[in-house]
Parts: structure tokens; sequence; C-alpha cells
């Protein structure tokens, strides 16, 4: 099988399997479009580090069998991460957002939708607070408006 | 954007300042962290909780978790999201599509949705939460301004149906979703935490069991919106604990079967079941341990069906077994009625489980014994079973709310009792009839063959044929058209066949006085009797008279053979109805008994009839015949008569055809590749065949008998009565030869007894044949005769006989040859002494009609007694004087 090489965005050049790049679904399109031409696909997006984390989690899942129906309403989306992705994700905060944001731009549905699940985790069980911390958000509210929301969602209250 | 949202959202100026500046700062926060989709990606993962505490963490998350979408998606997995409600309810609000207000707001939408992809810093400086909301909602086609207040008061606790309640409305998704979770998530996460025990807050919250299933099936519903980590072991613990619960319950429900509490504990438990989970179990359990079931070696047993000592399959047992089940199976419908929630469909199951496990059993133990010791009553069994089970849904109480389908429901579990069968059934149908048939004709060869060929006696009846033939037609077209009913029918139908049979034994060979008393006696009957009965006494009559071919077929036979495979095409013609493959199945084998049918009366039986009378009729000799007081040609009347019999049969299985194959829709008439209507032509087509070839032989046959009657009748005398010794003759004897005379008769006696037994171009192009032969052996004969002027009245008056006869076939063409004859004879009238006259006539072609040439006519005056004393005058009449024509 052949190799390809990508080139990041601090011009460094990684040299991967076909099959493992062709995880990417960008990547694996710009393959099919223009043919192997042996030249190095520049990725603009990502630097070094990432791509080598990405290209980590591409190469232990390159053997996936194509995931269907994705955007079928009955499926239950859970947030259940296989052991091996939760390890992978144990990055800071930074690094897994870097990775989420690659896995979106070289469209890796899998890897976007466990970064997406390691970031729902993380707000679980949090105070709004607590959320405001973590992901370094101000808060915006007033404190009549947030009076307003938490009468709104009474429901949502730990009993 | 932003100016339409500040128009739509009342923002109040004086934060205005404030809000954009707040938004700038999360701007840059957010442009660092993550894009919008990906945000609304992960807050798709997160528990409703911790959704609310997101979005009360910043304006941003509040945004996108309030989107009315997240919520919808929730209920729908709870199922309690209806999307036509929802639509009806926002066109009853906003009116329908052409309204201008919905467009607007179709744009605002699109205009959001557009916006959506990058993060939407400049969001309406929206200060008061409300105000925010309204304009989130006017964007989600927006209800806010149309919330309604909940009005439930109908249960005791509103938790109960909480679900049932839930309203499907666009924008207030999330508000309805927070009645459900309030209700419901207490008891579901004590069930996750605790695990199934008696104590758990649901069953100790409520104390009705009614109550405890209707919240259970409740949090079973709710537990599919569960999605965060470890839903898995929480939905197992919600579901031990249903199971727990249906254990209990299932058991309690046992306990009021066993003890016949029908309406207390049986009618309780199971609308309790039905409320928790459909109430499959309870359903089960009941068919499973059903009585009718356990019980099923009371409605009858396999001995009593079968009579050991014959192999007969006894009707009446069958049908007393189907009356038993009927009657239990009534009863347990009722039951079921009284018990069951109308909306559980117990119907389909339970007679599926009745089908499977009472009548498939028996019914099977039956064929199965039967198929081995006897193949006419297996075949009876089959049928006659499966009408008795098509009669049984008339029997049977729908169970409530069934409706229309109950009959669909009990058709399909009598076609699966009968889909083993089907197959062997029909093969075996077929190889019945065939050797049914195979036998019926080879017992009446043999016989036919022990008996001697020498006691054939033809006996010419006189009565009018067709009359006759109408007759015996009708009254088999009404044993045909005979209602389908196979159970009576059947057995009677047998029975009078061989009666029919003993009773023609009986008659032997039946002497012209004891015919007609037979018929005198027979007559009245069918008119109170029923039409089987009519049609035998009718066959017995047509036997009788059929006498003379006996030895070359018999309708008996025909009709015999007809009469099994009606019985065997009514048997396998109960299939067509299941439809599908075995209907189609049913439906060839039908046609393929027909089509056997034709092959073994037509082939076999009919085929050989007629090839021995052709064959007789070629061997005939009239002058070796030393018996000569017969009225007719032996073998052509035999032959004769053949053709009314096979016109007979053909019009019979045609009457079959069109009532058992057309009538019933087994066949197409239409349809020119089919086998039945194929081999039926094939049959038609054979049958004519042999009429021609017969009636060519039978032409030649009865040539020879005129010439022979010509040439041993005709005295010399007869127009010569000049030479006569008689003494005592008469002068100017005007009346009919006695050749003339016998020769009519034997010609116009065959001739008639084709009338109405062939089609009429056979018949026409055969008395166009007798018609020229007779008229060429005439010519012969007459050249033979000499013919005194005195004796020509006698051959005109004979020429007149044979005109007349001839005027009786209708045949214009005909017609001309014996008008010449009649005119011919007038040579031999005039005078010998007007020769002149004599010539003019010889001469005169038109008067022949340009029958004869004028050199024939001539031969024809040679035959004149006085010949030789007019030969010179009539010559030189009509060639002149002094010229010879020779």
């Amino acid at each position: 099988m052949a190799n390809i090489t990508l080139t990041s965005s601090d011009g460094v050049d990684v040299t991967v399997e076909r099959t493992v790049a062709d995880r990417s679904v960008l990547i694996k399109n710009m393959l099919e479009d223009l043919g192997e031409t042996g030249e190095s696909i520049p990725i603009p997006n990502v630097n070094e580090a990432v791509l080598k984390k990405v290209i980590e989690w591409c190469d232990h899942h390159k053997n996936d069998p194509p995931s269907a129906g994705d955007d079928d309403d009955n499926r239950r989306k859970t947030t259940d991460i296989d052991e091996w992705d939760q390890k992978f994700m144990q990055v800071d905060q930074e690094m897994l957002f870097e990775v989420i944001l690659a896995a979106n731009y070289l469209d890796i549905k899998a890897l976007l939708d466990v970064g997406c699940k390691t970031v729902a985790n993380m707000i679980k069980g949090k105070s709004p607070e607590e959320i405001r911390k973590t992901f370094n958000i101000q808060n915006d509210f007033t404190p009549e408006e947030e009076d307003q929301i938490r009468r709104e969602n009474e429901w949502a209250e730990d009993r | 954007m932003p100016n339409g949202k500040k128009a739509t959202a009342p923002a109040k100026p004086r934060r205005d300042v404030l809000a954009s500046l707040r938004m700038a700062s999360l701007e840059e926060i957010s442009r660092s962290s993550l894009p919008a989709e990906i945000v609304s990606s992960i807050l798709d993962y997160l528990d409703p909780v911790d959704l609310i505490r997101a979005a009360s963490s910043c304006k941003l998350l509040h945004e996108m978790a309030y989107d009315d979408t997240r919520w919808v998606q929730r209920l729908k997995r709870i199922g309690c999201w209806d999307e036509s409600d929802a639509r009806k309810h926002a066109e009853r609000i906003y009116g329908t599509v052409a309204n201008m207000e919905v467009v607007e707001e179709q744009d605002a939408e699109e205009e959001a949705s557009g916006a959506v992809p990058t993060i939407s810093i400049e969001k309406p400086p929206g200060s008061e939460v409300n105000a925010i909301s309204d304009g989130f909602d006017k964007i989600e086609l927006g209800k806010a301004a149309t919330q309604l207040e909940p009005l439930e008061n109908e249960a005791s606790d509103p938790d109960l149906v909480v679900l049932e309640q839930a309203r499907s409305i666009r924008g207030e998704a999330r508000q309805e979703y927070g009645k459900i979770h309030a209700a419901l998530a207490p008891l579901y996460n004590d069930i996750a935490k605790s695990g199934p025990t008696t104590d758990n807050l649901v069953f100790t919250k409520y104390k009705d069991p009614q109550f405890q299933a209707k919240l259970l099936s409740q949090l079973l519903a709710f537990s599919n919106c569960d999605m965060t980590t470890g839903w898995q072991g929480r939905v197992d613990r919600l579901e031990g604990a249903v199971s727990m619960f249906e254990a209990a319950a299932l058991n309690e429900f046992r306990n009021g079967y066993e003890t016949d509490d029908i309406d207390g504990l049986m009618r309780k438990y199971a609308h309790i079941l039905f409320a928790l989970n459909g109430g499959k179990s309870a359903l089960e359990l009941f068919i499973h341990h059903n009585h009718l079931v356990t019980r099923k070696s009371e409605l009858g047993s396999l001995s009593d069906c079968i009579d050991g000592i014959t192999g007969k399959f006894k009707i009446q047992h069958t049908q007393a077994f189907f009356t038993r089940l009927s009657v239990a199976y009534n009863e347990e419908i009722t039951t079921i009625n009284r018990v069951f929630p109308s909306e559980l469909e117990v119907a389909l199951p339970f007679m599926e489980k009745v089908g499977q496990d009472v009548l498939f059993p028996f019914l099977t133990a039956i064929f199965d014994e039967l198929h081995r010791i006897n193949k006419e009553s297996y075949l009876t069994a089959i049928s006659v079973t499966f009408i008795q089970c098509m009669n049984l849904s008339q029997t049977l109480l729908p169970i409530r709310n069934s409706g229309d389908t109950f009959d669909q429901y009990l058709d399909i579990v009598v076609t699966r009792i009968y889909e083993p069968h089907i197959d062997l059934y029909l093969a075996e149908e077929l190889d019945f009839f065939h050797k049914g048939c195979e036998t019926t004709v080879s017992d009446w060869d043999r016989q036919l063959s022990e008996q001697a060929a020498s006691t054939e006696s033809f006996l010419m009846s006189n009565v009018n044929r067709q009359a006759d033939k109408r007759d015996f037609l009708t009254s088999f077209k009404k044993v045909i058209m005979m209602p389908v009913n196979i159970l009576p029918s059947f057995s009677s139908k047998s029975n009078e066949d061989s009666k029919s049979d003993s009773e023609n034994n009986d008659d032997g060979t039946p002497k012209n006085t004891n015919r007609f008393s037979t018929m005198s006696t027979s007559s009245p009957k069918p008119t109170e009797e029923a039409p089987t009965t009519e049609l035998a006494a009718k066959a017995l009559i047509m036997k009788s008279k059929m006498e003379g071919i006996r030895s070359l077929f018999s309708i008996e036979i025909a009709l015999s053979l007809v009469h099994s495979a009606k019985s065997s095409l009514e048997r396998a013609a109960q299939f067509v109805r299941l439809g599908g493959t075995y209907g189609k199945a049913a439906k060839n084998q039908c046609e393929a008994i027909f089509v056997t049918l034709l092959r073994i009366l037509g082939h076999q039986h009919v085929l050989i009839g007629f090839d021995k009378a052709v064959d007789h009729l070629s061997n005939y000799r009239p002058r070796e015949q030393d018996d000569r007081d017969q009225s007719g040609v032996e073998p052509l009347v035999t032959f004769l008569e053949l053709v009314n019999v096979g016109d007979l049969i053909l019009q019979m299985i045609d009457v079959f055809y069109e009532q058992e194959l057309i009538a019933t829709r087994l066949t197409d008439r239409n349809d020119f590749i089919d086998p039945a209507v194929k081999e039926k032509k094939r049959f038609e087509q054979m049958l004519d065949e042999r009429v021609a070839a017969g009636l060519n032989k039978g032409i030649d046959v009865l040539m020879e008998e005129v010439d022979y009657i010509l040439a041993t009748r005709q005295l010399a005398t007869d127009f010569n009565p000049e030479v006569s010794s008689d003494p005592h003759r008469q002068t100017m004897d005007v009346g009919l030869s006695e050749a003339a005379t016998a020769v009519v008769d034997v010609v116009s006696s065959h001739t008639q007894m084709l009338v109405g037994s062939t089609d009429k171009s056979t018949l026409d192009v055969f008395n166009q044949e007798v018609g020229l032969r007779l008229f060429t052996a005439l010519c012969k004969h007459l050249k033979r005769q000499r013919i005194s002027v005195e004796g020509s009245l006698k051959l005109i008056s004979d020429m007149n006989h044979y005109f007349k006869f001839v005027q009786t076939l209708r045949n214009n063409e005909l017609l001309l040859y014996f008008k010449a004859f009649r005119e011919l004879a007038q040579i031999y009238l005039i005078d010998p002494s007007d020769a002149k006259e004599l010539a003019t006539l010889i001469a005169d072609a038109d008067r022949f009609q340009g029958v004869w040439r004028v050199e024939e006519v001539y031969e024809f005056a040679e035959r004149r007694a006085d010949w030789y004393h007019v030969k010179r005058d009539v010559e030189r009449a009509m060639y002149g004087i002094g010229c010879s024509l020779m």
C-alpha cells in the first residue's frame, strides 16, 4: 500500500499509509480526484503536533468498518467512548480543541464525535460557573436573566 | 440581520452599549475555542440537566441549548412528539402557507440559519431574558405568544399521564420536556441508583399496580432519551424493575386464569400488563396455557374420523370435531373479550395458536393416516376439511375490534395449516383421477371383449333424437350447475353412480317394449327428484336407446368420467381461493384434470369407438350380408348413432367446461394458450376428423347399398312393361317402382340421422356428396335400363320421388341435377312418331341446366325401347338429312 506524504502548517512532512490517510474524508476525496501524484499534500490548518496526534488516532482506527447511517434519528447518541479513545483524549484542553478542529477540517467524523463526547463529559455535572471556568467563558447574563433561566427550568434543579 | 433582529426583539436601548461590549469579548474567547457547529454537536451529547446548566453559563450557549429542535428530538425519542399535530397547531395559529406572516417567518428563519455557522456575536442586545426568548421563539416559528396553560386534571395524579398529555407545539418543546422530566426523572434516577427492588420510589409512591404499570411504561419510554455515559446500566436496571413487576403481575394473572376469576384478577392484570408494555406476556401466557389447547384431545380423536376397517373417512365426525372446536373457541373468545383491553391484538396470535396446536396436528394425523390406507378418502378428507375450516369462520365469534381483518386472519391460519398438504394433495388428486378414469375405461374395454361382439344388436329408435339429446343435456346441465356443496353430494353422487350402474345391469339387454316401459316409468321421476337422480334416469334412457353402439363406447362411461372429473375439480377448486402460489397451483391442477378428462375420454374411449366404427364401415360388403330385412345399413347406422353420441359427449364436455372452468373462473376462455382451451379444441377437432372420415366411408357404404338395391330390386318390367310375361299387368302403371322407394328410404333414413348431431357444414358436405353420388348411381342405373313409352310414366314418377327427396336436403345445386333428371325422363315419353320433337329435346342443352352434354342426352335416348325405330328419324332431325354424325 502506497504511502502518502502530508505537510503540516509548520512545514513538516509526515508520511502515512494510504489506509490511514483515507480515514480523513478530505484527503481521501482529494486523492481520488487528483490521483496519487506522489507529491506531498499540504494541510495548512494543522500543525505538526496535532497532525501527528490525529494520525495516531487514524492509525489505530484504520481498520474500523465504515459507520453507516450516522444521521439516523433513531440511533441512540450516547456519550460512551471506548477505552483507547478515552486514553487518547487525555490531553490538555488546548490540544483537545485543536484535535477537534483538525478532525473537523480533515472531515474525520468518528474522531470529531469522540472529541465532542469528551468535551461533553467535561461539562457533565458542572455548575454554570464551573463551565464558564473550564471553557473560559464570561458570564454575559444579568442577574435578572439568570433568575429567569432558573425559574424556567426548575425541573432541572437537583432535588 | 442585526437590524431585523433588533426590530423584532423589543430590546431596551439602555443596555445596548454594555451588551455589545460583552459580546465583543465573548467573540474573542469563542473564536479561540470552537466553531458554533462543533459547540452545538457537543451540546447534543449533554443530558438535559447539564444542558440547562450550560445554558445558564452564557448567552451563546443559552441560545444553542434552547434550540427547539434539540428538545423536539428528545420528545421524539420518548415517543410523544407528533409531527402532524405540530404542523396542525402551527397552521391553526398562523393560517395556511399562503399567509404572509408565515412567509415572513420563514424568511426570518432562513436568515437566522444562514447566520448560524459563524458565531454571531451581534446578537440582539436582549437585556431581558424574555426578550431573548421571544426573539429566539420567533426564529423557531415561535409561539411564545400563544402559550397555553395546561388544563389537565383528569387523572388524580397528572404524572400518570404526563407522556400522553405532552403537546407537540413547536417552540415549546423544552417546556414540555421539562414537565416530563420533572415527573419521571426522580423515579428513573431512583431505579438507576438503587436497582430493581420493591422499595423503588415508583412502588412506594404509588400503591395501585395499575398506576405502577403506567409509570413503569412511561419510564421505559423516558429511558430512550438517556444517552450519557452509563445509560446501558441504567436502562438495564429499569428493565429489571419492569420485568420484576411483570413477573409478579403475570403470576396474579395466571392465578386468575387457574381459578377462573375472569372478570376479577384476570381482567385487572391483563389491563395492568397492557398498560405496562402492551400486554404481550399476558397474551402469551393465556395462549400457551389455554384450556382449548390443553384439552384438545376432548374435541375428537383420530380414530373416530377414520373407519378402521374400510379406511373410509367419516365426514360427520370431523364435522363434530369442528363444531366442538368452534364452541370451545367461542368460549375462549368471550373470555378474551372480557379480559383483554380492546386495543390489544389477540385475534391473530390466538387463532394461530389454535390452528397450529389443535387443528394442524389433528388434520395432519388424519391426512397422513388416510394417505396411507385409502387414497380416495384422503382426497375427500382434504377437501372436506378445508371447506369445514372455511365454514368454521361463519360460526366463530369475531374477536372484538378485529373487524374485517378477522376473515383474513382466518384465511391465513387455514392456509398455514394446509400449505404442507396442498402440493401432495393436488398431485394425488390428478393421479387419482387419471387412474380412476383409466380403470373405468379399461374395465369397460375388458368387459366388452368378454362379451361376444356378436350380441351387438342395434336398435333404431325412431324417436326424435334431437329432442332426446336436448332433454338429456338439460338434466346434465342441471347437475353440473348444482351449487358446489361437496359435503352431501359426494356420498349421494357415488351412490347414484353405482345405483345407475346396477340398474343398467339389471336391465340387461332391454327389448323394444320394455325400453318404452322404462321410459314411461322414469320420465315422471325427474320432476320430483333431485337433478342427480334425474340425470341418472335420463342416462338410463339414453343408454337404452344407444344399445346399438354399446360395443363402441358408452355414454355412461363418459358420464361417470365427467362425474369424477367434476368431483375432483370441485375438491381441487376449493384451494384456488387460497390465492398466491397455492391458488395458482390448484388452478393449474384443475386445468390438468380437465385435460386428463378430455384425453382419456377422447383418445382412449371415443376415439377407439370411432375407429372401430369406421373399421366396420370399411369392411362392410352389402352383398355379403344375408340378412336384408333391416331398413338400414347396419354399420352405417351404428356409425351415425356414434356421431350422435359423440356430439352429445362433446356438448356435455362443453357444458362442463362452461360451468366448471369458465363460470368458476378457473380458466379464461380467451386465453388461447391455456392448456384446457387447447385440449378442448383438440378434442373437438379430433371428433370432427373422425366424423368426417367416418362419413366418407359411410357414403361409400351407402352408395354400395344403393347400387345393390338398384341392381337387385329394379325389375326389367318396371320401365318396360311390354316385355313382361305377367298376364295381369296393369297398363299405364304410374306408381313408383319398388327400387326407387327402397333407395330413397335407405338414403333418407341415414341422412336424417345426422341432422343436429354434427355441425352444419359437415352435414351439408355430406348431403351434397350423398346427392351427387346418388345422381351418378342413378345415371349409371338408367343407362342399364330399357324404357318404353309406357314405362316412362313410372320412370317419371320415380324421378319425381328422387327429386322430392333431394328437396329435403335443401341443397339448390343438387336440386339442379335432379331437375334435369326429371326433364330427362320426358325423353322416353315422346311418341316414336314424333322424332323431330325428340331431336329438339335431345339437342336442347338448356333444358337440362347444362348437366349433360348433348352426346350424353343422346346416350340416354338410346335407352328407349324403340330406339332403333326412331334412331334414323331423330338423327335426321338433329343433323339434317343424309348427314350422319357417326
